[in-house]
């Protein structure tokens, strides 16, 4: 019936009270699944009674929200019924939902849900008979699972070693080579400045310690002396162009080439044009953190991506512009052999490792603040009626912040890391984004540099997978 | 605080008996802001709705649930009683715990636990309901028609008899469109001119119509019952309110070409009209051919090397100085009948197809055949002019065809080969026709005669097998097919080949893109629901008739085209439209504007709207949504991240208040 999720149960230990009951919340989109059910009952078949109905005009109305709230209220299933591919409605409501579901059913495996407590199915008007087949199988299911596991930090657990993460990182630059590179980024930037190209370059500067920068906004030629490059660039500074163009007409930003996913996604969501900016790709040497090359820097070259304005190397400065349409962002990535670690746990060892982590969340919403895609006005989780993001900073809350900014990310998230770095608590939010960044090129192909390209989840095919739907 | 009515329905036995009704009422009680509980055995009888009206009235109830049935059997019911006693529609919500409570649970403790807990989930929903009223649009009485062959003219007919105005635009000179350039239309071989005329005339006649004829559509905006359109009048440089159709022009004009309406089989000038019974009957001058120089000109002429129509034209209506006229129009509704062009697929050359003059695509041989056409109806080789003896027919030329062509059947041609090898045997009647078939479909009425007419009267000989090519050799034509019926290649030298092309939209993604409406894969417009809705798109106001929303005949093209007309005419009965109030709403004072709403929206109801400061700068770009196109289907809603959007009826607050009402209740797991 469900795919074969790979997590062997090893010696999984689930005390469950005598004759417990599961309790199962389905959502199910009204012209199709509720139809069915009502069949169903017109033909007088017989089906466990654990099942609460909430009707949508779409499946394309629900939300990840709305199965993390079922959760949160005690349920210990979730089943999402709609219409066959093909069938829906509102013609696509099922087909965007689809991938939808399919990302948040796999970062719910991810931090560790069981998936026999998450179905999603495709039942039609006609097919009473199978919805109380499906009804059935999920009961039986859910009660294989037993109790949702609490929202709650483990006690008297000893933890999971993750993998060490491997990779050589960029070329090395010695101090002279990062001379010859400041100098020619100052003379670049200096230049764009005198020319009237832009208004504002926006750099790293030098911070209040040695190995630390700072972003800094440069109006005039001769502050460019202040433009800094090392390993201590950290920051992505696309965070700050927007607010910088209110200022100024046209900016120009230092980019890494971890940097230039969040360029192309502010462009693709209309937070920026692409006239306004002029990238300045720089070589680099990896960012460090403390004396450590950043996860992140491990697989990569440091060399600046050919679809910058303007490229930054020992040897110069020269313009570049690579067609944006056929830019490919390489990203191989040392995480993913934790990731892979991860998976081959048990869900409960991921359930307790990924609970500790998001135990610690202050909900500072540091991850928020140094993410240059987390642009919204007003947060969901400020949002108050209703709260779907329990302020209080208790497990079920941190759980579902966490969960829903990675939901947010999925298939925009270029892995710039910068949530992970400022997290005052150490939570491993890299991984999470990885997974899903992962999850979306595995299912729809990857996202380009293209601003063109729609975003993998506001686009739907027909053949796109489904193995995992009754 | 609101206060709550719940009505509990015995529905006889069929909740009774597995539902403890007075467990639920008395579950009912508890819930906060219910002041009235109350069970009847049918509560959707006279009387039982006359227990909700009157307790409403009696207790000033502002909501109410009916715990019964599903609501797709009783919602508008027990909506309606709930209008007569003065409440909102909208304020009236069921519980279903009938189809997915009492019929399925035989477990009587559970079945009336789950109903407790249904009928909570409902009033915490419907407190959180507000309400509603339908969205009215004001309705513009006149539609617009676009494509005036026999689509659009039996559908601007249809709505101009009927007392509606109707803008009926056509791209080219005459109107008539593909149907104009038959000879004679199968199964009846009526002459396609005389049945097509008639109906021509009256449409320039008809005082409801205005007839724009040589003429595009440029824009369109707005929405249903709102639609303003653009239209481009291309200057044909000849008034056409002086004209006279006396032809004292063409007989001087000195610039010849390909006559388009005879497929380029013959020639006519530069200044024509494009057959004898042409609607509107007066000259066009083409800018293309005219000798005058059009440099540096966009429209119109520069340079005048030769007026020579001007000067013979009594009239003086010719008018080298004649500009585009771009003219708006406002219509509630608007019908695509933009039709079909012929396709033959990579395969035609390899057939012959453009390397030997006396191959031909059906239409061309229509021209042939037709009275009017380029040899007077007299069937001749264009290569020598001799009659030919020996004609091959081959179907399925570019259709059925995925690695040539298309994939689908274009449904004409195997009744119009039938036709064409007939009508052959008609003019020449020692002619032998040779017809390369894969299947023969003929489903229409009088169809499977006609074809076996063709077959056993006139002795049409009917291979099974297709052509591999077509080869000329010493003035013959080589066809090299195969017989699958006997299994043995077949070798036949023609006179003339004559290939069945596939059918494909004229539109070729103009209009689409202009109306904002879909199409499938091949470029024909997508209806609503293949069976059930095929005249409709999915986008309200906008419907479709004939060829160009898929390949038919024409007795199913008039079919569309009444049915079209049927469907705008019910759209301009109303003053106002009613639409359904569940639709969503954007706070525009939050919205980031990534317009990834807008990209999730099936029906094009989300629209980019601009912030603008006093002195009229750009501040930014916001989402908004049109509640004329909304369906309610919350796409928008979950695509906007930071929860901007929020949908009636379907509301997060509603949603949230039942998640929370529906989690399990202690009594439950406790058995």
């Amino acid at each position: 019936m469900t795919e074969a999720n790979v997590s062997v149960t090893r010696g999984e230990t689930v005390s469950v009270p005598e004759g417990w009951q599961p309790h199962i919340v389905a959502l199910v989109c009204n012209w199709c699944s509720y139809a069915g059910a009502d069949m169903a009952g017109t033909t007088r078949l017989e089906y466990p009674a654990n099942v609460r109905m909430v009707r949508f005009p779409c499946t394309g109305r629900m939300s990840p929200l709305m199965i993390l709230r079922a959760f949160e209220q005690g349920a210990d299933g979730v089943l999402v019924s709609g219409c066959h591919p093909g069938d829906c409605h509102y013609v696509q409501g099922n087909l965007v939902a689809r991938r939808r579901f399919t990302i948040f059913r796999s970062l719910m495996d991810f931090i560790g849900i069981d998936l026999k407590r998450l179905h999603f199915a495709w039942v039609s008007a006609a097919e009473g008979h199978k919805w109380a087949k499906v009804v059935t199988d999920v009961t039986a299911s859910v009660q294989e699972a037993g109790p949702l596991p609490r929202f709650d930090r483990p006690e008297g657990w000893d933890g999971i070693d993750l993998p060490e993460m491997a990779g050589s990182g960029p070329q090395e630059l010695d101090s002279d080579q990062l001379d010859a590179i400041r100098t020619h980024l100052r003379k670049a930037a200096s230049e764009m400045l005198t020319g009237g190209r832009v208004g504002v370059v926006i750099g790293y500067g030098a911070g209040t310690l040695p190995d630390q920068t700072a972003p800094i906004f440069i109006t005039d030629a001769a502050g460019c002396e202040k433009l800094e490059w090392g390993h201590g660039c950290r920051n992505n500074l696309s965070t700050y162009v927007g607010s910088a163009l209110e200022q100024h007409e046209r900016v120009a930003v230092v980019a890494k080439t971890c940097d230039l996913g969040a360029i192309s996604g502010l462009i693709r969501e209309g937070q920026l044009r692409r006239e306004h900016v002029s990238v300045i790709g720089v070589q680099c040497p990896g960012v460090r953190d403390g004396s450590e090359l950043a996860a992140k820097c491990l697989a990569c070259s440091g060399d600046p991506h050919p679809i910058c304005d303007f490229v930054v190397t020992v040897d110069g400065v020269h313009e570049s512009c690579q067609d944006l349409s056929t830019a490919v962002l390489d990203t191989p990535d040392a995480r993913d052999k934790q990731i892979a670690h991860l998976e081959s746990l048990p869900h409960d060892q991921r359930w307790k490792y990924w609970q500790r982590q998001f135990s610690r969340c202050l909900r500072c919403y540091a991850c928020r603040a140094a993410c240059p895609l987390c642009y919204c006005s007003s947060c969901i989780a400020e949002k108050h009626r209703p709260q779907w993001v329990s302020t209080a900073i208790d497990s079920p809350g941190n759980s579902t912040w966490n969960i829903i900014r990675a939901i947010h990310l999925a298939g925009r998230c270029t892995g710039c890391d910068e949530c992970a770095r400022v997290c005052p608590a150490d939570i491993r939010l890299d991984l999470i984004n990885r997974k899903l960044s992962l999850e979306v090129e595995r299912q729809y192909g990857k996202i380009g540099l293209n601003p063109e390209e729609k975003s993998a989840l506001v686009d739907f095919r027909m053949e796109d997978s489904e193995e995992f739907i009754l | 605080m609101s206060r709550v009515g719940v009505f509990v329905c015995h529905c006889g036995e069929n909740i009774a008996r597995n539902v403890k009704v007075q467990q639920v009422v008395e579950a009912s009680r508890d819930i906060p802001g219910t002041v009235v509980t109350a069970d009847y055995p049918y509560m959707c009888s006279a009387p039982g709705q006359q227990m909700v009206i009157d307790a409403i009235k009696e207790h000033n109830l502002d909501r109410v649930v009916v715990a019964a049935c599903s609501p797709q059997l009783h919602e508008p019911t027990f909506r309606a009683a709930a209008a007569q006693a003065g409440l909102n529609p909208y304020l009236c919500e069921m519980a279903n715990i009938r189809e997915h409570c009492s019929w399925v649970h035989r477990d009587t403790e559970q079945a009336s636990a789950k109903a407790c807990q249904t009928v909570v989930a409902a009033v915490e929903r419907v407190k959180r309901a507000r309400a509603l009223d339908p969205i009215e649009v004001p309705v513009t009485k006149r539609a617009l028609v676009i494509g005036a062959g026999v689509a659009g003219i039996r559908t601007a007919l249809d709505m101009a008899n009927a007392g509606h105005s109707v803008v009926l635009v056509e791209r080219q000179p005459s109107i008539g469109g593909n149907m104009s350039r038959l000879s004679e239309t199968f199964p009846t071989l009526d002459c396609s001119q005389c049945i097509l005329t008639p109906l021509m005339v009256q449409v320039s006649r008809h005082p409801n119509i205005e007839l724009m004829t040589y003429s595009e559509v440029e824009e369109v905006t707005g929405y249903v019952g709102n639609f303003t359109v653009r239209i481009r009048k291309k200057p044909s440089f000849v008034r056409a309110e002086d004209c006279t159709a006396c032809g004292d022009c063409v007989e001087v004009c000195p610039a010849p070409g390909g006559n388009e309406f005879d497929m380029a089989l013959s020639t006519r000038k530069a200044i024509y009209i494009p057959f004898p019974q042409a609607v509107p009957s007066v000259f066009t001058l083409d800018p293309d051919r005219c000798l005058n120089s059009k440099l540096d000109s966009p429209t119109g002429f520069r340079v005048l090397a030769c007026v020579k129509c001007e000067e013979v034209c009594q009239p003086k209506a010719i008018d080298f100085d004649m500009q585009a006229e771009i003219v708006e129009r406002e219509v509630g509704a608007i019908v695509v009948a933009t039709g079909f062009d012929l396709q033959l697929g990579k395969q035609a050359v390899q057939l012959g197809y453009q390397r030997s003059l006396d191959v031909m695509d059906g239409l061309e041989f229509e021209r042939m055949l037709s009275a009017s056409g380029p040899t007077g109806g007299e069937v001749r080789r264009p290569s020598d002019g001799k009659v030919p003896k020996d004609v091959v027919f081959i179907q399925c030329v570019g259709s059925r065809d995925p690695e040539h062509g298309v994939s689908y059947c274009s449904r004409i041609c195997c009744m119009y080969t039938a036709k064409h090898a007939l009508l052959l045997k008609h003019k020449v009647p020692d002619s032998r026709a040779f017809v390369f078939y894969m299947d023969i479909r003929a489903g229409g009425k009088g169809y499977e005669e006609f074809v076996h007419r063709a077959m056993e009267e006139e002795r049409v000989m009917y291979i099974r097998g297709r052509v591999s090519q077509v080869i000329e050799e010493d003035g013959k034509l080589k066809v090299h097919g195969v017989d699958t019926l006997s299994g043995r290649t077949i070798e036949i030298d023609a006179d003339m080949v004559v290939l069945a092309a596939a059918m494909e939209p004229a539109d070729h993604g103009e209009i689409a893109g202009k109306l904002r409406i879909a199409a499938d894969a091949h470029g024909f417009f997508k209806e609503a629901h293949p069976k059930l809705r095929p005249v409709e798109t999915l986008t309200a106001g906008i419907f479709l008739a004939g060829t160009a929303q898929a390949p038919k005949d024409i007795p199913d093209t008039v079919s569309q085209a009444s049915a079209a007309a049927s469907k705008g005419m019910e759209l301009l009965s109303h003053e106002f439209l009613q639409r359904d109030p569940s639709t969503t709403h954007v706070n525009d004072a939050l919205c980031a504007g990534c317009f990834e709403c807008l990209q999730v929206c099936p029906y094009q109801a989300i629209e980019r709207r601009q912030i603008l400061d006093s002195e009229g700068v750009l501040l930014r770009e916001v989402a908004w949504s049109n509640p004329a196109m909304c369906e309610g289907c919350g796409l928008c809603t979950v695509a906007c991240r930071g929860g901007y959007i929020n949908l009636e009826g379907y509301s997060d607050e509603q949603v949230f208040a039942q998640l929370g009402a529906l989690g399990p209740l202690p009594e439950v797991l406790e058995r």
